[in-house]
C-alpha cells in the first residue's frame, strides 16, 4: 500500500456506495468504458478503507485454478499454492478482478458463494471451505460495450453484485485529472479534453474504442516531455485507436483543425 | 475530406457525410449530407461544416419548422441567421478554434459561412429516413436527386414540384408506384436494350440508386460504356461449364475476371454489426480439450508426475511437463462470401425492401462476425454479362483489412446484369484454394438462387451451378448457400443448392439461429466428400499402377 492516496476525483456518489457496500460485505460490479478510471477508483478506495488490494487481470484462459490455487510438484512432493483469490479471502483484502467477462464462464462460477451472503470459498482440491476474513471485498470490473454479446456476465453472477456505473469524467473534472496526472497547464489540458470530447462523439467504423481519459493523460505526459501537442495526440490517441489508414489520416487532419491555431 | 466528415459527425453527434457540390453553391445540408462548394480555403471549410453540423446536432432542422419555411426565402434566411448562432453556442465546447469566432459576431446579416437553408431538401431527406428506416438507403434515396433535377430553384415553385412531392412520398414507402416513377423519371440511363438477354426483361435491370454522383452501371450490352466490362476482355480466368443436355463439360467456356468493386463516394460507412452472429459462430469447433503433459496447468497429470518421479529417482533428467490443463483449439477457418449482385437482387423482397439490401446486410454481418472471431474472411460480389464477362467484384480479399476502403467498396455494390452462378462458384473455389491458406475452407453464396445469363437459363444453369458446388466440395471446400429476403420459389432454390447446406430466410435477423448448424453441416460434408474423393482417387491410382506394373 502506498502512503499517499491515489489521485481520484469522484464523478458521482460512487465513493459513498463503495464504502457502504464494503461495510455490508457486498460484492461490487464496476461498469464503465476502458480507461475511465475504474482501476484507479478501486486503488483509492482500498487506501481509504485501509485494506490491501489484490488485482487480477482476467483473460480468456483464466481458470479456476489460477484464481483459487493449485498443487505443484516439487521433487516427489506436491505442494499447494494459494491463488490470488484465496489469498485475499484469507487476509481480508480487496480482491479486484479486472475485466471479469474475459474469464471463462466456468471460472466465474467460483465467485458465487463468495459474492452472496455465504462469503465462503470452497476449495475443491483441498476439500475445505474457507470463510472470508473480515475486510474481504470482491470487486469485479466489466466494460459493457466490449464484446458484450459473445462474452457476457451470467445473470446469476450479476445478481450477486452491487453495480456502480462509471463514465468518463465531465470536462472540468477531466481537465483537473490531466493537470494533476501529467502536470500540464490548464490551457493544454482544456485543449486535450475538448479533443477527447470530439473524438468520443464520432461513430466511425474504424474506431475500436473512444479516446479514454487514460490516452488523454498519455498524450499530456508526452507533451510535458517536450513533444508538440499534435504529435503527442497522434502518438497517444490516434495510433492506439485505429489501424485504418483512411481514418488515421482523417483524425490527424481533424486534430490539426483543433490544435493548429493553438500551437 | 475525411477529416471534415469526422468533424461534422463529431459536432452533430451522428454520422454525417460531407460532399463537394458541383457546381459550386453556398454550403447547405439536408440533415444527412453537408454540401460544400469547391475551392474554399481550409478555414472556411471548417467553419461551414461546423455551422451545418451544429444545425443538425441542435435539432434546428426539425420537420415542423422546415415545413413552415418552405417557399419563404426571407424567413428562412432570418431563421438561419439566429438559429445558426444558437446552434453554434450550444455546442461551443466542441467547436474548433476557427469556428468559434462565428459565435461572437453579432448583427442581423447572414455571415457567408452560414450558407443557405433548404427546407424542402431537409424534408425530403427526413421523409426517406422515417419509413421504418428502410434498410440502409433504399429506393427513396433517388428521390432527393430527382426532386433537385426537376426543379433547380429550391425555394421557388418549380415546374416539377408536385410531381416531385408525390414521388418522394411514394418512393419513401418503397411502394410499387414509387419504383415505377423512379424508372419513369430516371435521367438518362445507359440502357440500350439490345443486350444479349436484355430485351424483353426490363425488370431485371433495376438500378437502385441512379444519379447522385455515383457511377450507375445499368449497361446491358457488354462493353457499352462500362469500363469494367471492357477491361475484362483482356484478362480473366477460363473455367469449364457443365452442359447437362450433353452430359459433359464445355472446356474453357466461361471467363471470370476479378475487379475491385467501385468505391462508393458518398454513403456513410455501413455498420459492420457482428454481434448477433458472433455467438453461434464462436462455438464452431472451439471447445476446450483437456491436454496432458503441460508445463503449467490446473491439476497434476498423475501419469506424467509418476514418470517424472521415476526418472528423477533413476538419475535421469525428468520432463517438467507434469500438469493437466484445458486448452482451446484454434479452428483455422477461411470463409469466402460470394454476394449475388445481379439485377434480380434489385427486385423487391421481404417487406418491399430490395433483396440486395437484405443480402448486403447479411453479408456485412457475417463478414464482421467471422473477422472478429479471427477467421480469415473475404467478400466478393458477382454478376455476369454472358459467358465471357463474368465478374467477381472484390470488396475484401483475404489479406485486406476490414477498413473504411472496404466499407466503401461494399457500399459501391449495385445490382446489375445477370447471374452465371457456376462460374462464380468455380472462381470462388479457386480463390479459396489458392489464397485461403487454412485447412478448413468454406464458400458462402448469398443469392436468390436464380441462375440466369445468356445461354444459361432454366435447367442448364441450375445443373451447372449444382455441379460447381459438388466440385467445390470435392476439393474440400464446404459450401453454404443462403437466400435472404428473396421471394422466389423454394423449389428452385433446392434444385440449385440442394446438394449443399442451404437455407432461405425472409430477413437477415433470422440468420443467427440457423448459421451455426449450417456452417457445421457445410464443413462436415466437405471433409467427408474430400475423404471419399481422395480414397477413390488413390484407388484409381493404385489400379493404374497395378495395371502398368502388372
Amino acid at each position: 500500500m502506498t502512503d499517499q492516496r491515489p489521485f481520484y476525483v469522484p464523478v458521482g456518489d460512487e465513493e459513498k456506495v463503495f464504502t457502504a457496500a464494503f461495510r455490508q460485505g457486498l460484492a461490487l460490479l464496476l461498469k464503465g468504458p476502458t480507461g475511465c478510471g475504474k482501476t484507479r477508483f478501486v486503488e483509492a478506495m482500498a487506501y481509504d478503507l485501509g485494506r490491501p488490494l489484490i488485482t487480477v487481470a482476467c483473460h480468456d484462459d483464466l481458470t479456476t485454478a489460477d484464481l483459487v490455487g493449485r498443487f505443484l510438484l516439487e521433487g516427489g512432493d506436491t505442494k499447494w499454492v494459494d491463488g490470488p483469490l484465496t489469498r485475499a479471502v484469507r487476509e481480508g483484502a480487496i480482491c479486484y478482478l479486472d475485466e471479469v467477462v474475459e474469464a471463462r464462464q466456468d471460472t466465474t462460477v467460483v465467485l458465487h458463494p463468495l459474492a452472496d451472503h455465504r462469503r465462503q470459498l470452497p476449495i475443491e482440491r483441498l476439500g475445505i471451505v474457507l470463510d472470508a476474513a473480515p475486510g474481504f471485498c470482491l470487486v469485479v470490473s466489466y466494460n459493457p460495450g466490449y464484446q458484450s454479446v459473445l462474452k457476457d456476465l451470467k445473470d446469476s453472477t450479476r445478481q450477486r453484485m452491487v453495480a456502480i456505473e462509471l463514465d468518463f469524467p465531465s470536462p472540468d473534472v477531466e481537465e483537473k485529472v490531466l493537470c494533476h496526472e501529467a502536470g500540464v497547464d490548464h490551457e493544454r489540458a482544456a485543449q486535450l479534453v475538448q479533443l477527447g470530447q470530439v473524438i468520443r462523439r464520432l461513430e466511425t467504423a474504424g474506431l475500436r474504442e473512444v479516446a479514454s481519459t487514460r490516452v488523454l493523460i498519455a498524450a499530456a505526459r508526452l507533451h510535458r516531455e517536450g513533444v508538440p501537442l499534435a504529435a503527442a495526440v497522434r502518438a497517444a490517441v490516434t495510433g492506439p485507436l485505429t489501424d485504418d489508414p483512411v481514418v488515421t489520416a482523417g483524425l490527424t487532419d481533424l486534430i490539426a483543425t483543433y490544435l493548429g491555431d493553438g500551437e | 475530406m475525411e477529416h471534415l466528415r469526422l468533424l461534422a459527425s463529431a459536432i452533430a453527434g451522428q454520422p454525417l457525410e460531407v460532399l463537394r457540390s458541383e457546381p459550386p453553391e453556398p454550403p447547405w445540408t439536408d440533415g444527412r449530407t453537408i454540401h460544400l462548394p469547391a475551392g474554399m480555403n481550409a478555414r472556411d471549410d471548417v467553419r461551414a461544416v461546423a455551422v451545418q453540423a451544429a444545425l443538425v446536432g441542435a435539432g434546428s432542422l426539425a420537420p415542423d419548422v422546415m415545413r413552415r419555411l418552405v417557399r419563404r426565402p426571407a424567413q428562412a434566411r432570418r431563421y438561419l441567421t439566429s438559429e445558426g448562432r444558437r446552434a453554434l453556442s450550444e455546442c461551443e465546447d466542441l467547436l474548433p478554434p476557427a469556428a468559434r469566432a462565428l459565435i461572437g459576431r453579432g448583427g442581423s446579416d447572414l455571415p457567408p459561412a452560414f450558407g443557405t437553408l433548404r427546407p424542402r431538401r431537409v424534408l425530403a431527406a427526413a421523409e426517406e429516413r422515417t419509413p421504418a428506416d428502410v434498410a440502409v438507403a433504399g429506393v427513396g434515396d433517388a428521390s432527393a436527386t430527382r426532386v433537385s433535377s426537376l426543379d433547380d430553384d429550391d425555394e421557388g415553385v418549380g415546374p416539377g414540384e408536385d410531381l416531385g412531392q408525390l414521388f418522394s412520398n411514394q418512393a419513401g414507402s418503397g411502394g410499387p408506384l414509387g419504383r415505377l416513377l423512379a424508372r419513369l423519371l430516371a435521367p438518362a440511363r445507359g440502357r440500350t436494350g439490345d443486350g444479349p438477354v436484355g430485351a424483353g426483361t426490363p425488370s431485371r435491370s433495376t438500378a437502385r440508386r441512379p444519379g447522385a454522383g455515383r457511377p450507375t452501371t445499368v449497361v446491358l450490352s457488354p462493353g457499352a460504356g462500362d469500363g469494367d466490362a471492357a477491361g475484362s476482355e483482356a484478362t480473366g480466368t477460363w473455367y469449364p461449364e457443365w452442359d447437362v443436355r450433353r452430359g459433359r463439360y464445355r472446356d474453357a467456356w466461361c471467363r471470370v475476371a476479378e475487379h475491385d468493386a467501385p468505391l462508393d463516394d458518398r454513403a456513410a460507412a455501413p455498420r459492420f454489426d457482428s454481434t448477433a452472429l458472433r455467438r453461434p459462430l464462436a462455438r464452431l469447433g472451439a471447445g476446450l480439450e483437456p491436454t496432458r503433459r503441460q508445463r503449467d496447468g490446473e491439476d497434476v497429470d498423475l501419469d506424467a508426475g509418476v514418470e517424472a518421479w521415476v526418472d528423477a529417482a533413476a538419475g535421469a533428467n525428468p520432463d517438467d511437463g507434469v500438469y493437466l490443463t484445458k486448452l482451446r483449439h484454434r479452428r483455422d477457418l477461411a470463409v469466402l462470401v460470394l454476394l449475388d449482385t445481379s439485377g434480380s437482387a434489385g427486385e423487391p423482397g421481404t417487406g418491399g425492401v430490395p433483396v440486395h439490401d437484405h443480402q448486403q446486410r447479411a453479408a456485412a454481418d457475417l463478414v464482421a462476425a467471422l473477422h472478429d472471431l479471427g477467421d480469415r474472411v473475404a467478400l466478393y460480389g458477382f454478376n455476369s454479362r454472358g459467358r465471357t464477362a463474368v465478374q467477381l467484384l472484390r470488396v475484401k480479399a483475404f489479406d485486406d483489412h476490414l477498413d473504411a476502403a472496404s466499407a466503401r467498396r461494399f457500399d459501391g455494390l449495385t445490382p446489375a446484369a445477370y447471374t452465371r452462378l457456376g462460374a462464380a462458384i468455380r472462381h470462388g473455389t479457386a480463390i479459396l484454394d489458392a489464397r485461403a491458406g487454412t485447412p478448413h475452407r468454406l464458400l458462402v453464396v448469398l443469392s436468390d438462387g436464380l441462375a440466369y445469363d445468356h445461354g444459361y437459363e432454366g435447367r442448364y444453369g441450375e445443373a451447372d451451378a449444382r455441379r460447381a458446388l459438388i466440385e467445390a466440395r470435392r476439393r474440400g471446400v464446404g459450401c453454404l448457400c443462403l437466400s435472404v429476403g428473396a421471394t422466389g420459389e423454394p423449389a428452385a432454390l433446392r434444385r440449385v443448392f440442394g446438394t449443399a447446406a442451404h437455407a432461405s430466410v425472409p430477413r437477415p435477423d433470422r440468420l443467427p439461429s440457423l448459421i451455426g448448424p449450417l456452417f457445421r453441416t457445410a464443413l462436415r460434408s466437405a471433409e467427408a466428400q474430400q475423404r471419399v474423393h481422395q480414397r477413390r482417387h488413390r484407388a484409381r491410382q493404385h489400379a493404374f499402377v497395378a495395371r502398368m506394373t502388372g
